[in-house]
């Protein structure tokens, strides 16, 4: 990970500076740099990949790879919009990969065809963050391992229907700045009026300030213990997006795919029933999920994963420059209320 | 026994049948395209003036470097063809304020999106969506920020209906005499651009205002300000174009009159510098004789964030008069030139104009890339904002028309709460919350 800009290339090119003006006079030269010599691994190119895809391209990552192991198939092609319209039966970050490039021709842009379950340890450690789409819980929490202890951000991302998530472990010391005014003191002038003695801030004139904040490993942020007072007594502010990831998690686990429109019926029955058990095992009630939640957690709503995709993306950006407060640890949106909600689950 | 809403075969039809006009295809527009299309949109309109540029890719994902100087709703709509052939879209390189676009044009959607970056164009769909009667989607983004408001007559406020804040201007007296801050000198140095090659606009002197009510120490004083600078005075009576037409936009006499003779006339309003700090004249041939200060290297920065120096300005100074005068020349008599940031000797005067007069009013000077913001209004913008409030957008387009498609169910629009801001910001969320939207995101930080 980069803790200084030494690493690489110092020299912003003229084409840089032109493309990426509007993002450098919001956040700094310094940023699009540290952007600018990081690696990323994104698994999982459906509709929420790609909003991912797109905005970490855009932003001017050194290198993206593009992970996934599924072929296209008409569903998938149609949930996001690299994928060409021939390109059914083809691998789904291979099809993907041409408008990904032609994003922005100045990050490299990989694609692997192997599913993330047989890659090595070593594998991940090539990239300084990691982001986990449409993955196991298991997956995702032996990669959490893995990564955090060795300073590689990691994010998980998934869209259900109208609702969505994102988790992200910036390890134990995330280092990061952020600008605030400059307080000037009084000036110089004769006329000291009431208004001479009040610390005045610059408006043109600011400072960095340097910040390090500590994340919980996702494996602490899903087994909650929902048994002790504290936590019974934070429930009614607790989102129960929470507990429909668990529930969505667990579905993946049991069935090998997620809740599909061609078997409604068959998979609402199923959600149903595992919310019980879910929710049992935590020692809490089924009222917790009321069961419409069923409607709405199927397929990729694209307007979803457009909001979703773009709060990842920007947590993403901002890990990697270390600028800007990091969202802590989890992002729900639910898109049926319009409503997104940052909360933290893990250890303190 | 609920129906999934997205195999809801009524919502479904709608959308496939429905025609949209979506104002804009830049930074939002772009992310709302994308967005309808494989939301199920079918007939989509949009319209753009504009064309692309260079500083539009970070974001505007539709369109590439090859791209750059052709126009925005006919690329757009090229580039989502590309990804989804069945989508019937209609591109207008055209201002949506054109009287072509009249109350009948909008009366053919169900509904309008605005992706725009004015006031004017969004006070005339506003008012046309009223007259036509049809939905409207406003929405906005900035940096970080981003709203999304819906607009529907009889139901919610109008675009119009709250006072938005005017654009910022500063006292005449201000630019002329008594600038305090970089964007006084920068206004001052617009102003003298237009004086010298463009429209010249009573409104933007820039010579020492003699009436300034300051600058008088009774009212008798101030009256005889009033009527001096009435009669004849040499630095009022000469227009400033005038003044340089006669000594053929000489870069040095030109730079003596205004950062030296000028200077030492406001200094004779001794009132003014009573509790300021009074301006410091400059001389070019003194600027030439000092210690030349070794600028520094370029370095890592960007080129255009280097700070030169008052011989540094000075040289652009010159440079960008003779650069100036020339393509005044070129132009033919009676010629004007309109400012434009992003023509180089344009940003270069205003750059080395404002910079000379912050030297002389002893405020730090700021290099090109700062001036250029100031200057050229640049709001920064990033791929991220106006994805989610592109999705947003979609999401709300949802509800009205499922509102307005299922005539059994009563319009509820509690659960959208459009005329209530929520103001969940509690003290932490101002480092947290990075997308403010009316009504739609609550960030609550729960511990």
């Amino acid at each position: 990970m980069i803790d200084t800009i030494e690493k690489e290339d110092n020299i912003i090119s003229e084409e840089e500076a032109a493309q990426y003006d509007r993002q450098i006079r919001l956040w700094g030269l310094d940023a699009q740099k540290r952007l600018r010599g990081s690696r990323v691994l994104l698994v999982g190119l459906r509709g929420l990949g790609a909003e991912v895809a797109k905005n970490l391209i855009l932003a001017g990552v050194k290198g993206l790879t593009l992970l996934d192991h599924e072929q296209v198939t008409e569903e998938s092609r149609r949930a996001q919009f690299l994928i060409p319209v021939d390109a059914d039966g083809q691998n789904q970050a291979q099809a993907s990969l041409e408008r990904a490039q032609l994003l922005n021709p100045m990050v490299e842009v990989k694609a692997d065809t192997d599913a993330v379950e047989s890659k090595p340890d070593d594998f991940f450690f090539q990239f300084d963050a990691v982001c986990l789409t449409r993955c196991s819980k298991d997956l995702m929490v032996r990669v959490d391992q893995l990564c955090a202890s060795r300073n590689i951000k990691v994010f998980c991302g998934d869209v259900y229907g109208y609702h969505g998530y994102m988790f992200s472990d910036l390890g134990q010391e995330h280092h990061y700045v952020e600008e605030k005014p400059k307080v000037v003191k009084g000036s110089n002038e004769a006329n000291d009026g009431p208004e001479a003695k009040k610390p005045k801030v610059d408006p043109n004139e600011t400072t960095m300030v340097k910040k390090t904040i500590s994340f919980s490993s996702l494996k602490e942020a899903l087994e909650v213990d929902w048994t002790n007072e504290k936590a019974k007594s934070s429930l009614k502010r607790t989102p129960t997006d929470y507990f429909l990831l668990q529930v969505l998690l667990k579905f993946r686990t049991d069935k090998g795919r997620d809740p599909q429109p061609d078997s409604f019926a068959e998979d609402s029955q199923l959600l149903l029933q595992i919310r019980d058990d879910v929710l049992e095992t935590m020692g809490l009630s089924s009222e917790l999920l009321p069961n419409t939640f069923v409607s709405y957690c199927f397929s990729e709503m694209a307007p979803v994963c457009a909001v979703v995709g773009g709060v990842l993306g920007q947590e993403i950006v901002k890990a990697l420059s270390q600028r800007d407060a990091p969202h802590r640890n989890f992002f729900f949106f639910d898109g049926l209320k319009g409503s997104g909600v940052v909360d933290y689950f893990g250890s303190k | 026994e609920s129906v999934p809403i997205i195999t809801n075969f009524k919502l479904a039809e709608s959308l496939s049948s429905c025609r949209v006009l979506v104002v804009g295809a830049g930074g939002i527009g772009c992310e709302l395209l994308k967005n309808l299309v494989l939301t199920g949109f079918k007939n989509i309109e949009v319209i753009d003036l504009d064309t692309i540029d260079v500083s539009n890719l970070n974001r505007q994902f539709l369109f590439q470097k090859k791209h750059v100087g052709k126009s925005k709703a006919q690329v757009a709509k090229e580039s989502v063809l590309r990804f989804c052939p069945s989508a019937n879209i209609t591109a207008y390189h055209d201002s949506i304020m054109n009287p072509d676009y009249n109350v009948e044009f909008f009366r053919n959607f169900q509904l309008v999106m605005n992706a725009l970056d004015n006031r004017a164009a969004r006070n005339h769909v506003n008012r046309m969506c009223l007259a036509a009667d049809i939905p409207l989607i406003e929405s906005g983004t900035a940096g970080y920020l981003g709203q999304v408001t819906v607009i529907k007559k009889g139901q919610t406020e109008c675009y119009e209906c709250q006072p938005k804040p005017t654009q910022k201007t500063f006292p005449g007296c201000t630019i002329r005499n008594t600038p305090s801050e970089p964007i006084h000198c920068i206004v001052w140095a617009k102003y003298l651009y237009n004086q010298l090659f463009g429209e010249e606009d009573a409104d933007q002197e820039v010579s020492p205002d003699t009436a300034d009510p300051e600058a008088a120490w009774n009212p008798a004083d101030a009256a005889a300000r009033a009527t001096a600078s009435n009669k004849d005075g040499d630095i009022k009576r000469v227009s400033t174009k005038e003044w340089a037409r006669s000594t053929g936009y000489d870069p040095v006499k030109l730079f003596n009159k205004l950062f030296k003779d000028d200077i030492m006339y406001l200094l004779t309003m001794d009132k003014l510098w009573k509790k300021r700090k009074a301006p410091l004249p400059l001389d070019w041939t003194e600027i030439h004789h000092l210690e030349f200060s070794q600028e520094e290297a370029c370095g890592t920065g960007l080129k255009d964030q280097q700070v030169l120096g008052v011989q540094g300005y000075a040289q652009l100074f010159h440079r960008s008069v003779e650069t100036l005068r020339s393509q005044l020349i070129e132009k033919g008599e009676g010629a004007e030139l309109v400012w434009d940031k992003d023509d180089p000797p344009a940003m270069d005067f205003v750059t080395a104009a404002a910079n000379l007069r912050m030297n002389v009013f002893s405020m730090n000077m700021k290099s090109r890339f700062d001036v250029k913001s100031m200057a050229g209004n640049i709001i920064p913008a990033i791929a991220t904002t106006n994805a989610v409030i592109a999705g947003l957008i979609v999401l709300e387009a949802l509800k009205t028309l499922n509102s307005e498609f299922d005539q059994c169910r009563t319009v509820n629009l509690q659960c959208c709460s459009f005329h209530t801001r929520h103001t969940v910001l509690k003290h932490e969320l101002h480092h947290v919350l990075f997308y403010l939207v009316l009504f739609s995101i609550c960030f609550s930080h729960l511990v």
